[in-house]
Order: structure tokens, then sequence, then C-alpha cells
């Protein structure tokens, strides 16, 4: 019958519409080009945080690209591949709330705030299953480390910094606090160095 | 994708019985005219790729469609709902639904992680109805404990040139509160005493969003309930 054949042709149809829609949601964040992890990449080469949304003073010179920011959070974003080596954010606690989340392609995978800080400084290492035993093979004995190891699911991603202006007043502040966080490439010889000899740009 | 192996052959011998069984019919019926022209046209050769053609199209743009139409704009879902606000802890998170990652990388936004804070949004007042830009509204009670939280209003679609408000939202930091620590802002198109916020649009829907920075509710939102938010009640309307 050529209505049977029509109907069953349109529910032939239907069940095409929802494999392509499962499939095409679940492809969407893997070929996406304007993700945050994908224009995050353009700060791979700075040692500190690319800023994507300024308190004060002129927009960023690669534009602001958050779509619903807070008014009154500083957001700076770090790109790392792992295969450089384990990338190391460090943070000084200052009088503004900070805080650092790293993300990987699919999601946030871990977040810490400035309450977690040793002695006024926030060291962050995220690094891969093996390099994490790496350094942990050559951590000495008895000496403390004040590093938060984070093995990462990817080998990229990304660290975002945000700092809170609590007043109008303190907005020049944050942008300053998110500029001087640091992200840099711990050197694969020494994965707990204290500093990486790396120039600032 | 076990699914499209399963419908494969069956739509190929359904087919295929249909165009069997087509000139049985055919001959005795005086049909009318057009349903004889499409079953002479559904019993030839042509059609069938026609039908297969037609299914195809229909599964591609219609899969297509509301896959955009789900993943433009807000998380299709993903939200805890607590009163007229709506909680999103897991918006960012590893384990987020794939519809929350597809909006998340269309939008390029970076949500809040659950260590770090999260965010409610309210898009209607505690009667239900929407937010909107001609009216007043009063935000009262107290908020979740948080080391700092933030309320913003924005509106949709892009902002005029020249017609930025004064404000768009308040810290925990900047508000005024009652002595009791109870705070109550004022959410209107006309100038207010006290904690004022203007309208981000002159007319339209407008949107709340309340981010909670380093709270321990982000873990636990199921311990939020109606009373540990701001009310948001409707003082008037029109102009």
């Amino acid at each position: 019958m050529s209505r049977g054949a029509f109907w069953l042709a349109t529910a032939c149809g239907l069940v095409i519409a929802g494999i392509v829609h499962i499939a095409t949601v679940l492809a969407i964040p893997r070929f996406s080009e304007g993700d945050a992890f994908t224009r995050a990449r353009a700060s791979e080469t700075l040692d500190h945080p690319l800023r994507i949304h300024g308190l004060a003073g002129a927009p960023a010179a690669n534009g602001e690209w958050l779509p619903n920011p807070d008014p009154a959070v500083s957001v700076g974003v770090c790109s790392y591949d792992l295969d450089d080596g384990p990338m190391r954010v460090s943070a000084q606690a200052g009088s503004l709330m900070l805080s650092v989340s790293m993300h990987s392609r699919r999601g946030a995978f871990y977040a810490v705030t400035d309450q977690a800080a040793v002695r006024g400084g926030l060291d962050l290492v995220v690094m891969t299953r093996a390099q994490y035993d790496e350094a942990l093979a050559n951590d000495v004995a008895g000496e403390v480390t004040r590093d938060v190891r984070i093995v990462a699911p990817a080998r990229r991603g990304f660290a975002v910094v945000r700092v809170i202006a609590a007043l109008p007043s303190e907005r020049a502040v944050a942008d300053a606090a998110v500029q001087a966080v640091s992200c840099t490439i711990d050197s694969p010889a020494e994965p707990t160095g204290e500093e990486p000899g790396k120039g600032k740009s | 994708m076990a699914q499209s192996s399963g419908v494969g052959p069956a739509a190929g011998t359904s087919l295929r019985e249909d165009a069997g069984a087509e000139p049985s019919r055919r001959t005795p019926a005086q049909l009318p005219k057009r349903l004889g022209r499409l079953a002479r046209g559904a019993a030839s050769r042509g059609s069938r790729v026609g039908l297969f053609v037609y299914a195809l199209t229909l599964g591609g743009l219609l899969g297509l469609a509301s896959a955009d139409y789900a993943t433009s704009g807000g998380y299709p879902f993903g939200g805890t709902a607590i009163g007229s606000w709506t909680a999103w802890p897991r918006a960012g998170s590893l384990d987020s639904d794939p519809y929350s990652r597809a909006v998340n990388a269309r939008r390029s936004d970076i949500p809040l992680a659950v260590g770090e804070g999260m965010l409610l949004t309210a898009a209607s007042d505690d009667k239900g109805r929407t937010l909107d830009a001609a009216c007043s509204y009063r935000l009262a009670g107290v908020t979740p404990p948080a080391r700092a939280w933030t309320l913003t209003v924005t509106g949709r679609g892009a902002l005029a040139a020249g017609q930025e408000p004064v404000r768009t939202g308040f810290t925990s930091t900047e508000i005024l509160r009652e002595p009791d620590g109870r705070f109550a802002i004022l959410l209107s198109p006309e100038v207010q005493p006290g904690n004022w916020l203007p309208m981000p649009r002159p007319r339209g829907p407008i949107r709340l969003a309340l981010r909670l920075y380093d709270t321990p509710v982000a873990a636990s939102v199921g311990s939020l309930d109606r009373d540990t938010l701001p009310a948001i009640e409707r003082t008037g309307c029109g102009s």
C-alpha cells in the first residue's frame, strides 16, 4: 500500500531523526571551533593568564567572549598541553577572593579557592599519570612539598583564574591579581622544582 | 547505534512487501485520479528511491533542527528548581549531561566548577509570572552560605550603544543590609531608594543570576529550599 509505505518511510525518518539528533548533540563539543577550549588555546604561549573578562580599562585585544560574564569577576585562562610537561599554576593569595579551576574539553575536573593557600601561596601542578608517578619517585624523603598535584583526565585543557572585585574600587586590583598568577611549564627533568627558569614576557 | 542496524533491514523488507501488494490494489478499484497516480507512483521503482530519499531527508533535517533547538540558548535540563530559582551545580563538571556540554561549547561558556561556586538563575517571580522589564520587583531575604555572592540582571539581545545601565548587579559586599543581615534589592525601571538595580532593557523578559562563590551548597543542592534564597515579589507593573 502506498500510504503504508509512506507512513513507514515517515517512521523511518523519525528514527533517523532521533539518531541524527543524538549524534549531533554528542558531536557538537568535539567539533566546536568556538568553545572555550579552542579559544583558550590562544594563551598557550603566555606564562600568565590570558584575560578574557577584564573589569577595568580597555577590553582585551582578542575580545572577551564569555557569553554572560559576572560583572564583578575578572577572568583569565591558561591553556596547557601536558606533552610539553606538567603545568604549574602559582597564585599568591591577596585581599581579594581568588579561585582556580582546571578544565579539560569535557568539563571541569578540579577547582580550589585561595582558602586552600599554604603560607599565602597556591601551587597547583597539573600532570598526567606518568608525570605524577615520576614526581612521586623524585620526591626527596622527608621533604614537604606544598604543591597540589592534580592528575588530568586528558592531555590538553585549560586553567581558569577568577578574582572577585567585591567593590567597584577593587576592579583594577582584581585585573592585576589575575595577571599576577603564573602558568608555567615545569621542566620534565625537575618536576618538583620550585620555580622553572622561564622569562617573563 | 544498535537501533539503526535494526531499522535498516526491517524498512527494506516492508517496502518490498508493499511493492508486491501494490498491483492487486490498483486493478479493481476505481480510485480517484490523484490516489491512483499516487499508487502508481508508489508501485514504480523510482518512488521507492523517492521514499528512501524522503525518509533520509526528513530524518536529517528533523534531527539537525531539533539538535540545534535543544542546544541553542540555555541548558535544556540538569537544573534543580528551588522556588522561582533554578540551581545549576553540575553545568560545567565532567559528569554533566551531553546537552549542557553542547550548550557550553556553542556559547563558549565556562561554568563555575563545583569547588568554585554555583550559579542560580530565575526567569519568573514567586507566583510564576515571567520577569518583565516593564515591572518592578523586590528581591528580599537571605542567601545560602557563601564567601561571596553576586546578583546580576540580564536582558535578551544586545544593548544599543550608549544605553548601558548604570549598574547590572550587586555583590555581597556592596549591598546595604538591615541590622539583622537581611537585605532587599529593588529591581525597577524607576529610581528607588536603597539597593536599586535598574532594568537592563526598556522592555522584554529579563533573567536574574545569583552566583555563589566558594559555597558548601554546591555539593549539596538538596539542602536548599525557598527560605534560603531571596524571594522575588512583583510590586508593580506598567509605566
